[in-house]
């Protein structure tokens, strides 16, 4: 986090934010906020609340408590739907693809456009399809068959370009790279960078400690519903990391890395 | 799905089939081996008026098996519109005879059914009932009114506007011969024919090329992933309850005024007609697979075997078994294909 983003707005701020199933409280009052520009990391063992926190971000899921500011000003998100009108996009872990659809459908579902008499525009999307597709993976034909024949690349190209076509300012990445080979592991790096270089912010949820090394300015770890740490990625090593999920807390002889250096 | 199997040629030189046509062309050849089958047995069959008999007879169960494929492709299934037929056509009926005219008094009955399919839609989404025991309950609800309301005697004597929708025809050409019975040329494209033409079409429209259509099938193909793609899953599904309620009101009215009476108890098992056309049709019962042409190619197959094995002298019973086994035959011909 440079000074600069810092003294800008925040693109989005979670303020004290709960979620409980019955008595299993399963986020725990978490704050997060990100800046325009911005990669955070989002970590932790599975059942620590970050699906949960990212699932309250992109609406699939109403917190109990806490409050929600997208570019400083307090918004409600009650569904998918409002937050993709504040430009918030989330490429889920299962990718959210229906499988009988071919490629465009899928990329415009939910916003699909549509001609003068407010009928289906097939060409169009096909042609925007292939457009933004090409961006991506220049060598994707079999746009019509439907998804579930495609590969597993093929598929998580298909979720990309679906979140990053519609004017997106926020980004939530759910294990981006869970399903792909090396080279397409590659490609969204590369894509991340790319983003963060046009403005937005990305959250990026990820086990992968290499991706995460790589790719955030800032990584935020979750321990059992609560935010135990946010530390810029210069600050921290991977030991440090992995002790604040395991743990959920930094070891005890830990000072930032970057201020020990200059010691 | 052949929605979209519009020319995927990526390989030129041999002719690949997607999966939707090669399901709909076993289907149109099933239908055309039966017309010769039945051409052969008996020489009436073959013969204009024999052909607008069957497009007459398959009418109720095509209008049907349209409401039945829209929410089959949902992945859900309409148990109640057999009975949604029935309520439809007594309202219209009890409608006529309380003094209302003919046509206001059938779009009531529409009403009804569309009413009748909104509930479905509404118990399934908001409720969360199960769609086969919540159109289960509708099944014996609408039924139940029907008999209760007309104390299970039909209603007669309505009147001959009342039989139109049912028994006019266009272009009917009749020659004068100066005799008392005039010379029928050409004896008409009956009303009800001409009705499951437009509704056909109307539909397949929808479903290919309207958002509300997409999102039927995106409902069907993966319900949480259309959700999170900001698709109003509850409103399509009660949308598509509701036209198959509708559409069932509308089978009813064409049905009770082929009688010109109201019969309380018809349409008993039409459901299962409804069912079978959609799946010798193609469509899946998972959801997110379907269409309308292989529903009427679905419901043709039905029609043509019923007319012609009747004209054979093959009992009723036998009929039955015979639909039976077509309807494991083309589901298993699927899994074939599906395996492939």
């Amino acid at each position: 986090m440079t000074p600069q983003t810092q003294s800008a707005t925040p693109l989005v701020q979670m303020i004290d934010i709960e979620k409980h199933f019955g008595g299993i409280r399963a986020v725990n009052g978490v704050s997060l906020d990100l800046y325009p520009g911005e990669v955070v990391g989002v970590l932790g063992h599975n059942g620590a609340g970050k699906s949960c926190l990212m699932r309250i971000l992109s609406g699939a899921m109403i917190p109990n408590e806490g409050s929600i500011k997208v570019n400083g000003e307090t918004t409600e998100i009650h569904n998918p739907h409002d937050s993709r009108d504040l430009g918030i996009e989330t490429i889920y872990q299962t990718l959210a693809l229906a499988n009988h659809l071919n490629a465009p459908s899928n990329l415009f579902l939910g916003r699909e456009l549509k001609t003068r008499f407010g009928n289906l525009d097939d060409t169009k999307m096909m042609s925007e399809t292939i457009r933004i597709l090409k961006r991506l993976n220049p060598n994707f034909k079999n746009l019509n068959d439907p998804v579930s024949s495609l590969s597993g690349g093929q598929r998580q190209v298909i979720a990309i370009a679906r979140a990053i076509y519609f004017d997106v300012k926020i980004l939530i990445m759910d294990e981006p790279t869970a399903a792909l080979g090396p080279s397409e592991t590659a490609m969204v790096g590369e894509l991340v960078k790319q983003l963060r270089a046009e403005g937005i912010g990305i959250l990026l949820v990820s086990h992968d400690m290499h991706d995460v090394f790589e790719l955030c300015d800032r990584v935020i770890v979750m321990n059992k519903g609560q935010n135990v740490g946010s530390h810029p990625i210069e600050d921290v090593t991977k030991d440090d990391v992995l002790s604040l999920i395991i743990k959920g807390e930094l070891p005890h002889d830990w000072v930032p890395r970057s201020q020990e250096k200059t010691q | 799905m052949a929605v979209f199997d519009r020319g995927v040629a990526s390989a030129p030189w041999t002719l690949k089939l997607t999966a939707g046509s090669f399901h709909k062309l076993s289907a149109l050849l099933t239908l055309a081996a039966l017309i010769l089958v039945f051409s052969f047995g008996n020489a009436a069959f073959f013969s204009v008026n024999n052909g607008l008999t069957v497009l007459l007879q398959t009418s109720v169960i095509g209008l049907l098996g349209i409401g039945m494929t829209l929410v089959i492709i949902t992945g859900g299934i309409d148990l109640s519109v057999g009975s949604v037929l029935a309520l439809s056509g007594t309202i219209t009926g009890l409608s006529v005879k309380a003094g209302i005219p003919v046509a206001p008094s059938m779009v009531l009955g529409v009403v009804t059914g569309a009413a009748c399919g909104a509930f479905n839609g509404f118990v399934i989404t908001k409720m969360r009932i199960t769609p086969f025991v919540a159109t289960l309950g509708m099944m014996l609800i609408a039924r139940g009114v029907a008999l209760q309301l007309t104390g299970a005697a039909p209603i007669s004597r309505l009147g001959e506007a009342f039989g139109v929708l049912g028994n006019g025809s266009l272009f009917r050409i009749v020659e004068k011969t100066g005799g008392i019975f005039p010379k029928v040329v050409f004896p008409g494209i009956p009303y009800p024919v001409i009705l499951l033409a437009i509704v056909a079409i109307l539909a397949a429209f929808l479903l290919n090329k309207r958002q509300a259509g997409r999102h039927i099938y995106a409902t069907g193909s993966n319900e949480e992933a259309s959700r999170l793609s900001g698709v109003l899953v509850d409103r399509t599904k009660i949308f598509a309850y509701t036209l198959s309620g509708a559409l069932a009101g509308l089978s009813g009215n064409v049905l009770m005024s082929r009688l010109v009476t109201v019969q309380p108890n018809e349409g008993v098992m039409y459901e299962l007609d409804a069912i079978a056309a959609a799946v010798i049709g193609g469509a899946s019962l998972m959801g997110g697979v379907g269409n309308i042409s292989g529903t009427m190619i679905g419901a043709f197959i039905i029609g043509v075997l019923r007319n012609g094995l009747n004209m054979a002298g093959v009992s009723a019973f036998i009929q039955q078994i015979v639909i039976g086994f077509i309807v494991i035959l083309a589901v298993y011909v699927d899994q074939i294909r599906n395996q492939r």
